[in-house]
């Protein structure tokens, strides 16, 4: 009892303080209220604007911070040049759009990233000319395993293992199917951290590789239900979850086994979509914490689209990847000479970004020098809650993955 | 050996659909010798009508009549407007010309609606007939029914109605046709609002069963093809079937290791297995 009275407590002194932060102005950079104007710094991003999804919800975030930055004295006088480049989901306009952006504009570091091709394409430019990328959501595995990419969110196969771990925990899951659509360097990959993780502790993960583009779910439902599991896990684009949920649904399987699902399934119209049956049976993780929490951090990030994004520019997970990356590099290049701002410099200035603190990750961020990137490994747990979700777990959970040994050994040199 | 019998049932569904498509796409073939690419993007956009409709509270009933009138409009549109001008080309330049209207359709419905994911609820999802602990809703019975009563009822016009010989006679020989006094845009009005009905009622049915997403809608027509490939784009009851057994080998393809995850491609198997067997079929038939 007393503990939930100092956590209301605690929740209404964070929601004044918030509600003061978020009438206010937003704070970044500098955050002096000069315009800056000396010579730019070239900074700029690649997205899947145009193809299957919209992904440029991170880089219009980034640059709602960066035009606030410019506006508060930019680094140390100097204002960013944001460019924004999309791929089309076209592997080789990818390869065109960072040519263009490390090539010709010579930028200095790119900026909330967020492209479903590009990591596959372009790792190995971004670390033949040593150029960061600060990426606001990764999603396919080479992402996740490139020397120079740094994606600020979790990834398919965090989100996959953390929500498995719930399941285990909340509702005494021994046995599960984890869906997973057969796209290269996507598929059992994103799977496989439950279906690992499960080996370990007792838990029998099964894979099942889906067709993306086939028209029947109630078959695929099925074939999962026959394996009579304790819960599902699905890790799919929403696309693709909305039917398979409609035909568990229609199967009668929503009360039967317990649905769980990685981030995709955190979007604002999915609770009206798949609709009443699954309003409080549908958990999922989040790979930042909640886009309405009551952070600082998060109102600021709130109050930066609002003062500097267009009106309709997404305020969704993505756009926190993006502000993240955007402060993360901005912060990064402040600790910097003005004068001597160069490439191999702000490399290396990012490289040793260490600790870098936000209410919207659940722990300090860091980039290091290793040669692949996954900070961001843990995460809240949401249901589907009426019209929206809410937060079920206690905090965050940590994805224990064997495959991130070698970054927890990383984190452990680094001190973290 | 898994039990099949569960995943033919729920193909059932599925099928019943293809096979009601198949049924538009010969109807329209036999009339006017176009095969229409555009037949899953009719149905598409028919359907994003419907939950547009539904969205602004619109009674069921109203909403399904704005559907099946906005794929009927095109499909009247195009036939009226662009299609007597490649009346006189060979049936490949005229079934090609659909494709076009197929990409414009489809590219409007993305535009307009955009990706959010949406689904298309009917009241006739809640009940459902259990077999083999499958539950087969209510609207892939209405599906199955469909097909089959369409089937019958195209099949009749053709063969025994005056509009029906007019068409047959137009798919073969337009210009004599017209000199032998058949009102040519009459015939062509009324196979191009029967195919575009069928488009709409199908994208209803596929958009529920299936999902509502213009492109997955839009390249459904290629599992209808090969129903109406296996007909030879002329026999009604054979599409049928065709169509039927297309939905539930997709659906059966799931418990194929290995193949499991690419089994879009079952319907491109069949068809080409389909052509390959071409003559062997018509020797039989």
């Amino acid at each position: 009892m007393n503990i939930t009275l100092k956590r209301i407590i605690a929740a209404a002194a964070l929601l004044v303080a918030g509600a003061a932060m978020a009438q206010g102005k937003p704070v970044c950079g500098l955050n002096n209220g000069k315009a800056a104007s000396g010579e730019p710094i070239a900074l700029g991003a690649v997205v899947g604007k145009t193809g299957p999804d919209d992904f440029s919800a991170s880089a219009l975030a980034s640059q709602a911070y960066f035009k606030c930055v410019n506006a508060n004295g930019g680094i140390h006088g100097r204002p960013v040049e944001y460019t924004i480049v999309d791929d089309q989901w076209n592997p080789e306009v990818a390869a065109q759009a960072a040519a263009k952006l490390v090539k010709d504009r010579k930028v200095l570091a790119m900026v909330g990233s967020s492209s479903f091709v590009e990591c596959g394409v372009n790792a190995k430019m971004y670390a033949q000319e040593d150029v960061m990328v600060i990426a606001g959501v990764g999603v396919p595995r080479e992402c996740f395993f490139a020397k120079n990419y740094v994606p600020v969110n979790a990834g398919p196969r965090v989100s996959g293992t953390v929500v498995a771990m719930y399941a285990a925990q909340a509702y005494k899951a021994r046995k599960m199917v984890c869906v997973i659509p057969n796209i290269p360097s996507l598929g059992n990959w994103a799977c496989d951290g439950a279906k690992d993780w499960g080996k370990a502790n007792g838990v029998d993960v099964d894979v099942i590789a889906v067709d993306p583009g086939s028209p029947d779910a109630t078959s695929t439902m099925l074939q999962a239900a026959a394996k009579k599991p304790d819960a599902i896990i699905l890790n799919l684009p929403k696309g693709i979850m909305v039917p398979m949920l409609a035909a568990a649904e229609q199967q009668g399987l929503a009360k039967k086994i317990h649905f769980v699902s990685s981030t995709p399934a955190y979007n604002f119209d999915v609770p009206k979509t798949i609709g009443a049956a699954w309003n409080g049976n549908f958990d999922l993780h989040l790979e930042f914490m909640p886009v309405e929490s009551a952070g600082a951090d998060n109102l600021n990030w709130k109050a930066t689209m609002e003062a500097f994004g267009g009106k309709s520019d997404p305020r969704d997970s993505f756009a926190q990847g993006g502000y993240l990356a955007a402060r993360m590099v901005t912060e990064a290049l402040l600790k910097m000479d003005p004068k001597k701002i160069d490439r191999a410099g702000v490399s290396a200035a990012l490289r040793s970004v260490k600790g870098f603190k936000s209410d919207i990750l659940c722990r300090p961020f860091y980039v290091g020098d290793g040669g692949r990137h996954n900070a961001n490994s843990s995460g809240p747990i949401a249901q589907v809650s009426g019209n929206g979700f809410k937060q079920v777990s206690n905090g965050c959970l940590m994805a224990a993955d064997p495959e991130l040994g070698d970054l927890r050994a990383q984190e452990k040199k680094l001190g973290l | 050996m898994p039990d099949l019998l569960p995943f033919l049932i729920s193909g059932l569904g599925v099928g019943a659909v293809y096979a009601l498509s198949g049924v538009g796409l010969v109807v329209l073939y036999r009339s006017s010798g176009v095969l229409n690419f555009a037949f899953g993007a009719l149905g598409a956009v028919g359907a994003y009508v419907a939950w547009s409709a539904l969205d602004h509270d619109w009674p069921l009933a109203l909403a399904a009549l704005a559907a099946v009138t906005t794929s009927v409009a095109i499909s009247l549109a195009y036939g009226r407007l662009i299609a007597p001008h490649l009346a006189e080309r060979e049936p490949t330049v005229r079934s090609i010309g659909t494709l076009g209207l197929a990409l414009v359709v489809l590219g409007f419905t993305e535009w307009f609606w955009g990706e959010q994911p949406r689904r298309l609820v009917l009241p006739t999802d809640s009940g459902a007939v259990e077999f083999a602990d499958v539950r087969l809703t209510y609207t892939r019975v209405l599906g199955l029914a469909a097909a089959v009563s369409m089937m019958a009822a195209v099949g009749l016009l053709l063969a025994r109605t005056r509009i029906g010989l007019a068409m047959r006679a137009l798919a073969d020989q337009r210009g004599l046709s017209a000199i032998l006094g058949i009102r040519v845009l009459q015939v062509d009005t009324a196979a191009w609002v029967i195919s575009g009905a069928f488009a709409g009622v199908c994208g209803l049915l596929l958009a529920n069963i299936v999902r509502l997403q213009a492109t997955v809608l839009t390249f459904l027509v290629i599992p209808a093809f090969a129903a109406a490939i296996i007909g030879r784009l002329s026999s009604l009851p054979v599409t049928v079937a065709a169509g039927l057994a297309i939905g539930m080998l997709e659906a059966v393809a799931v418990l194929v290791p290995g193949f499991s995850p690419f089994r879009t491609a079952t319907p491109f198997i069949i068809a080409l297995l389909a052509i390959v067997l071409w003559r062997d079929v018509s020797r039989k038939a």
